[in-house]
């Protein structure tokens, strides 16, 4: 039988939106108010070393949690990245966009875990893995979230 | 490990777009046929697992209504809320405790009711990447293909081969969404961009479906069927979130994979398996997969499809269904690459049958950049 052979007539749409409140939580409301001084502050293990950017509360490896706070460097390298030629709609679907646009993933030196975030300031076809980025930071951004704007090519 | 568990039974739905059948209908026609191919009624079973998805059913407790069509009614009856491929080493699980002789696992979802890739997004950090809305399941996949590309320079055309390899086994398997006897490298490159380097035929095409897996304990599966096909090995692992490891390799894929051929006796898995069903959701992550599964060497995946090794007449056939590239609903994918390895070690899977197949791998996966993958090895007698 096709799934489809026994059919129910009527679809209805379930209109409820959730919507949550979360925490960011002690880590990430310092790694904020860090962005906000122009500063990019990461976490390290006390055990093995490792640095968490975004902080972390606890590192996984070691099953240990995280305490000291290092500044970072602003600029980082691409590890990689795509070009995004859509982006997930409102509906939930893949929505053509009108002009492509660059997504990175950083390495900031001295951290061992990476950001993704746009790379602006260039074409497209010149990104590149290896490539030396900065981070540009926004205070003035209403959403805390956006505080860490976007990467430009150094 | 020997004899202690078998898959005595299967069943799949076709996969599609069935915006206009239930899930109950869905998991109805897996449960009932996966009774029937074991020969078995409703009442044999002891208990039911399934998997299905509270985010992708729109509801809390997502198993709750799947009792009825699951033949769970009064029984011991629960749900992992991951790819079916799971919920068969807890049931596998649950056998082996001595609890349980008979065990329905059951994966199901219907892309077509759910926002498709909304889960994907649910997935992420909810305090940075949710909410920044760059990455979701296809542009996570897309920085893992770049890493792996820039890594050990495979090139877009060689990715596209394993689209072509799959889509056409696809050709021969009548439940597969996108059965595509004569697709060319060219139509992958011309297909619809998404994220660089990932085309609309690079990634899995979200669908509807379900698959039913029983499995029995040794005395039982010798009961119910003169063909078991014992679960040798299974390994499992999970790496961590996908900005905090490496992407170009499938770090847990290699621990499942170690685990499981420890526990079957594997020591050349290239000269040991005789066919292999990947949970490949791109096509980069077959390529990656057999790095991982010890097919090749690392760096050597696009050398071996090109050898033609892992073709349906190859020495080591790689997804002889089609893959999840041909056919993808959540929750059952990972469960599908079981059924379908087992089908091909009765030699029951007709037009996509591999010849003379005693041993078979098995894979699943769940996570963004396949977080978590799970590996098992399956054989007869």
């Amino acid at each position: 039988m096709e799934p489809g052979g026994l059919k129910n007539v009527d679809t209805v749409e379930i209109p409820a939106v959730p919507v949550f409140s979360w925490s960011v939580g002690n880590f990430m409301e310092k790694f904020f108010d860090g962005l906000k001084d122009g500063k990019l502050m990461g976490i390290k293990c006390p055990k093995c070393g490792r640095v968490y950017l975004p902080p972390r509360m606890i590192c996984e490896r070691c099953f240990t949690e995280n305490e000291e706070w290092v500044e970072l460097p602003l600029e980082g390298t691409v590890e990689s990245f795509t070009i995004a030629h859509v982006k997930v709609g409102d509906d939930g679907e893949l929505e053509d966009l009108e002009t492509p646009e660059t997504i990175g993933m950083v390495k900031h030196k001295g951290a061992d875990t990476c950001i993704v975030a746009r790379i602006e300031g260039l074409d497209p076809a010149d990104a590149g893995v290896g490539m030396r980025v900065t981070v540009v930071i926004d205070k003035s951004a209403e959403n805390i979230l956006d505080v860490l704007s976007h990467y430009v090519p150094c | 490990m020997e004899k202690q568990v078998a898959i005595v039974g299967y069943a799949q739905t076709g996969y599609g777009s069935y915006v206009d059948a239930s899930r109950e209908i869905l998991v109805l026609e897996a449960a009932a046929g996966a009774l029937r191919s074991a020969g078995i009624s409703r009442e044999v079973l002891d208990t039911v697992v399934t998997a299905t998805n509270d985010y992708m059913d729109g509801r809390t407790i997502s198993n709750m209504r799947l009792v009825e069509p699951s033949g769970a009614w009064f029984k011991d009856e629960s749900k992992v809320e991951m790819d079916g491929a799971y919920a068969v080493l807890y049931a596998m699980m649950r056998i082996l405790s001595g609890d349980h002789d008979v065990a329905m696992v059951i994966g199901a979802s219907q892309a077509s009711v759910y926002p498709t890739y909304i889960p994907g997004v649910m997935m992420l950090d909810p305090t940075f990447d949710r909410e920044r809305w760059l990455l979701n399941e296809v542009s996570a996949g897309a920085l893992q293909a770049r890493a792996y590309m820039d890594a050990y320079g495979a090139t877009e055309e060689q990715i596209a081969g394993i689209s072509v390899k799959n889509l056409r086994n696809a050709a021969g398997n009548p439940l597969a969404v996108r059965r595509m006897p004569v697709l060319t490298v060219d139509d992958v490159m011309d297909s619809r961009m998404l994220y660089s380097p990932i085309r609309e035929l690079n990634a899995f095409p979200p669908s509807d479906g379900a698959c039913s897996v029983i499995l029995a304990s040794s005395e039982k599966a010798e009961q119910i069927t003169d063909n078991p096909v014992w679960i040798h090995g299974v390994g499992f692992s999970h790496d961590s979130y996908l900005t905090e490891r490496p992407l170009d390799k499938l770090g847990s894929l290699k621990q499942a994979a170690d685990r499981a051929y420890a526990a079957a006796g594997i020591s050349d898995a290239k000269d040991q398996v005789d066919v292999a069903e990947v949970h490949e959701n791109f096509s980069h992550e077959e390529l990656m997969a057999y790095e991982a599964l010890g097919f090749c060497g690392e760096g050597r995946g696009s050398a071996l499809l090109e050898s033609g090794a892992t073709k349906m007449n190859g020495e080591l056939p790689v997804n002889p269904s089609g893959g999840a590239l041909a056919a993808n609903a959540a929750c059952a994918a990972g469960l599908a690459r079981i059924a379908e390895a087992a089908l091909q070690v009765r030699g029951e899977a007709g037009s996509h049958q591999v010849k003379g197949v005693k041993t078979a791998l098995a894979h699943g996966q769940t996570g963004l950049c396949a977080q978590e993958n799970i590996v098992f090895i399956l054989g007869g007698e």
